[in-house]
């Protein structure tokens, strides 16, 4: 959520601390902060918070919590007025399990035009476009207490005795809709829609955009304003099935309460006679099961057990009241009565939550878990490590590989690689591929002259089920079982930083010298590596032998970069300049 | 003489993980990689319309009912403590190590198949509280990386959990100045996970953490990407010097 520290700050007589200080304040009180720079903050609301907290209003109620400022007023406890019931609009609900309440305001004669500079600047501190005054107002509206706002223009509909009629029904199989981004987008039955029932024509897709038809242009004058509250995961399905994600729909998708929308009918239709000029002439509200809040009780007992702490009584009962949560104490019990906007109160833990982030998770004393009078069961890990030090002492090197495979018995429905959809009955075939290649590196990992030896423990699916195997790279005749052994403890390892390797392919050079009886090989190899320089990764003595009194030593180099793939005539440039400096030392290169 | 083979550096670690939550009392526990929706999202409390089991975050099989590569070992969890309801235990501490599913683009740091280590430790209602997941997990970060480890916990949601913590680490890299790495998400058994495992949530209680384990290998070792770890190259498993301990 794109949050204006401007904007936050109306909320407040006092001056805001240090964005750093607020950076901490959400960090370890509320919300991570994904990123600020200046007025910006962009704060990543928790799921169960994105209910209430997706606008400035949300944050700046946590903000006044956490930091204990009190707000300058706070629009979602001002009294909502009695709307004058309008006699220009109706409106219809088909399902109200798709929408839970819908208002519609009928406002005439206003005077669409660039908004003021301040809503303007309001917009644009938060990454937003103004468009004119109405859409800027909704807009406002929507980024300021989170309730998403359209606004039609009612002379782009049909109008039958005297009133406009929207109706709220399921999208028709290939209903076209042109939306307010000139797009057009093809419906489905999953999604509901915003028409205009008169002509039964789609003019919004519920809870997502508005659509071009009843768009608001510099000539309308009557506007009709939607406050509505539509099911969350119908619409984030349609977001996702129309790959079109709104502001409107990302609220949406989080399930505000349907409360929300008077404040939101409230403040616009203040905001739009303020910045526009009209007259509202009335609202309709479709609102068949009001939302009822169910009070939550827990003690100091349950929230002190279950955090592990020792907040005293008075500093829970602050806690609730910075939260601004109703609340009723009677000795150590609380009851709390959620304000409709927190939807995510609901059992004693939620309550426990908002204690221990409020008063801080530092203050939860770390503890060690008391001794028990169970003996740990690590009887198949045990099993299963059994086996892989058995291997390994045989010189085998364990891998892991992937679990997809091109063909099996169970198949996924969304493979990510399209190539490998299925699950792997074996180990087998993965094991033939990393051999392949482990031969390939063979020479930059192994001692000299050795062949890898791998092996794999894994879990396989078959029709029969699924199970872990072993795979090993040839065959061991004496390999023990996998089966529990409960005594068994696992060697452990001290391992070293990890060393990067080249992706680049190597070039392999030997060389073989005379070298007279009595010669240090080492000292030979040392100089032969210092000569090679440094994109020789590896050298060793791979051949002697003795003739007439003379030595032969042949060592292999192996050259590699991790820039780039070498090219055979640098390597072989590097080789004749190592061989002419052999030779200028008196080696004889065979 | 033949040498030695290399073990995996994953062995390595959840060796090393058993060893120090083994002395703290975890069992260590296994279940299907792949699941039933049931264990991997509605016993723990994930609603059907959530997000998570959509078909672009999770892998489904093809078959009726449909089944699910576990997106987490959250799933091993609940397992155990449905066992434990029919055994009538009334404390139990695991660790489910093991390979998880997420249907997402790979990159440096995130692949579709990966380890984790999840945990859970229950006890008599008082006696497994947020503190002692604190101290269980300030102790294993000071054996597992062998210094005075410091942790501390955000806020944080999960649907299995309430309350919800985000874990960091205070990691000092040799050399280096020392930051806060942001770990894993842990938190206190939502009630509901309980209830659907058979357990009565005004009897018992615990903590739960479900960490990614090649993130802790990475951060100790300082391995650049996570797509090394299973791509069957020998080249990786030899990029350490290994010493028995």
């Amino acid at each position: 959520m794109k949050t204006s520290i401007s904007w936050l700050q109306k909320s407040f007589d006092a001056p805001l601390p240090h964005p750093d200080a607020l950076i901490d304040a959400f960090t370890f009180h509320a919300f991570e902060i994904e990123e600020a720079a200046g007025d910006l903050m962009d704060v990543k609301v928790l799921p169960n918070r994105a209910a209430d907290c997706l606008c400035h209003r949300g944050i700046a109620k946590e903000l006044s919590a956490i930091l204990e400022l009190p707000m300058k007023r706070d629009s979602l406890r001002e009294p909502i007025p009695t709307f004058p019931q309008s006699n220009m609009l109706k409106v219809d609900i088909e399902d109200n399990k798709k929408c839970l309440r819908y208002m519609g305001a009928m406002v005439c004669g206003v005077k669409v035009g660039p908004s003021p500079a301040w809503l303007k600047d309001a917009l644009e501190s938060v990454g937003q476009r103004s468009i004119n005054n109405i859409v800027d107002a909704t807009n406002f509206v929507m980024l300021n207490i989170g309730q998403p706002l359209h606004a039609f223009d009612a002379a782009r509909m049909q109008i039958q005795n005297g009133a406009y009629s929207i109706r709220v029904r399921q999208a028709n199989a290939g209903e076209k809709i042109m939306a307010l981004d000139g797009k057009e987008y093809v419906l489905e039955p999953s999604m509901a829609v915003i028409t205009d029932a008169h002509a039964d024509t789609p003019i919004g897709i519920a809870g997502v955009k508005g659509g071009s038809a009843a768009q608001i242009g510099n000539e309308t004058q009557d506007i009709i304003i939607e406050s509505a509250n539509f099911n969350g995961p119908l619409v984030r399905r349609a977001a996702q099935k129309l790959k079109l994600f709104t502001d409107a729909s990302l609220r949406f998708q989080n399930n505000p309460s349907p409360e929300l929308c008077a404040y939101g009918m409230r403040d616009v239709l203040d905001l739009v006679v303020r910045v526009a000029g009209g007259a509202v002439e009335g609202v309709v509200d479709i609102y068949p099961t009001p939302q009822t809040q169910t009070p939550v009780q827990t003690s100091l007992a349950r929230i002190n057990g279950l955090l592990g702490s020792t907040f005293s009584r008075e500093e829970v009962a602050h806690v609730f009241e910075r939260l601004d949560l109703s609340t009723n104490i009677e000795n150590d019990t609380f009851t709390i009565t959620p304000p409709f906007e927190r939807t995510d109160i609901v059992i004693p833990e939620d309550l426990t939550e908002e204690v221990g982030r409020i008063l801080g998770y530092d203050r939860v004393v770390p503890c060690i878990l008391p001794a028990t009078t169970i003996s740990p069961d690590q009887a198949r890990y045990r099993g299963i490590e059994f086996v892989k030090d058995f291997l390994v002492d045989r010189g085998f090197t364990e891998i892991s590989t992937q679990s997809f495979s091109k063909k099996g018995d169970i198949v996924l429905a969304n493979p990510l690689d399209k190539t490998n959809p299925a699950l792997r009955t074996d180990l087998v075939h993965n094991m033939q591929e990393a051999l392949t290649k482990a031969a390939y590196y063979a020479p930059l990992v192994l001692p000299p002259n050795q062949k890898p030896k791998l092996f794999e423990i894994g879990t396989v699916f078959t029709k029969e089920g699924e199970q872990i195997v072993v795979a090993t790279s040839e065959p061991v005749k004496d390999i023990p079982a996998l089966q529990d052994n409960k005594d068994y403890i696992p060697c452990l390892y001290e391992l070293g930083a990890f060393k990067p390797f080249s992706i680049y392919p190597y070039i392999v050079r030997d060389i073989a010298l005379w070298t007279p009886a009595g010669t240090n090989a080492e000292e030979v190899l040392e100089m032969i590596k210092t000569q090679a320089g440094e994109l020789c990764v590896k050298i060793y003595l791979f051949d002697t032998f003795t003739k007439e009194g003379r030595v032969s030593l042949g060592f292999r180099l192996i050259f590699q970069s991790f820039e780039r793939t070498l090219t055979e005539e640098e390597v072989n440039k590097i080789m004749a300049e190592l061989s002419g400096i052999l030779g200028d030392k008196g080696f004889e290169i065979r | 003489m033949e040498e030695q083979g290399h073990l995996h550096p994953l062995t390595v670690a959840i060796r090393d993980i058993a060893a120090i939550f083994g002395r703290m009392g975890f069992g260590f526990a296994y279940g299907p990689e792949l699941e039933d929706e049931w264990h991997n999202f509605s016993a723990l409390n994930v609603p059907a319309d959530h997000p998570a089991r959509d078909m672009q975050d999770t892998f489904w099989t093809n078959e009726e009912p449909r089944r699910v590569l576990r997106t987490h070992t959250t799933s091993v969890t609940i397992r155990e403590l449905e066992k434990m309801a029919k055994s009538g235990e009334t404390e139990k501490r695991m660790i489910c190590i093991g390979k998880v599913f997420r249907n997402e683009a790979t990159d440096m740091t995130h692949e579709a198949q990966f380890y984790q280590y999840d945990g859970f430790a229950v006890g008599p209602t008082g006696t497994v509280t947020l503190a002692h997941l604190k101290g269980t997990w300030e102790r294993f970060y000071r054996e597992y990386f062998g210094y005075d480890a410091k942790i501390r916990f955000r806020p944080s949601y999960f649907p299995f959990t309430e309350p919800s913590v985000e874990v960091d680490l205070w990691f000092e890299a040799p050399g280096k100045k020392g930051r806060w790495l942001e770990m894993f998400g842990a938190g206190m058994l939502h009630p509901n996970v309980l209830r659907n495992a058979g357990l009565d949530p005004e009897k018992i209680q615990g903590f739960a953490f479900g960490p990614g384990l090649e993130r802790v290998i990475m951060v100790k070792y300082g391995i650049p990407d996570v797509r090394l770890f299973h791509s069957g190259d020998i080249r990786f498993v030899h990029a350490f010097d290994i010493h028995q301990k």
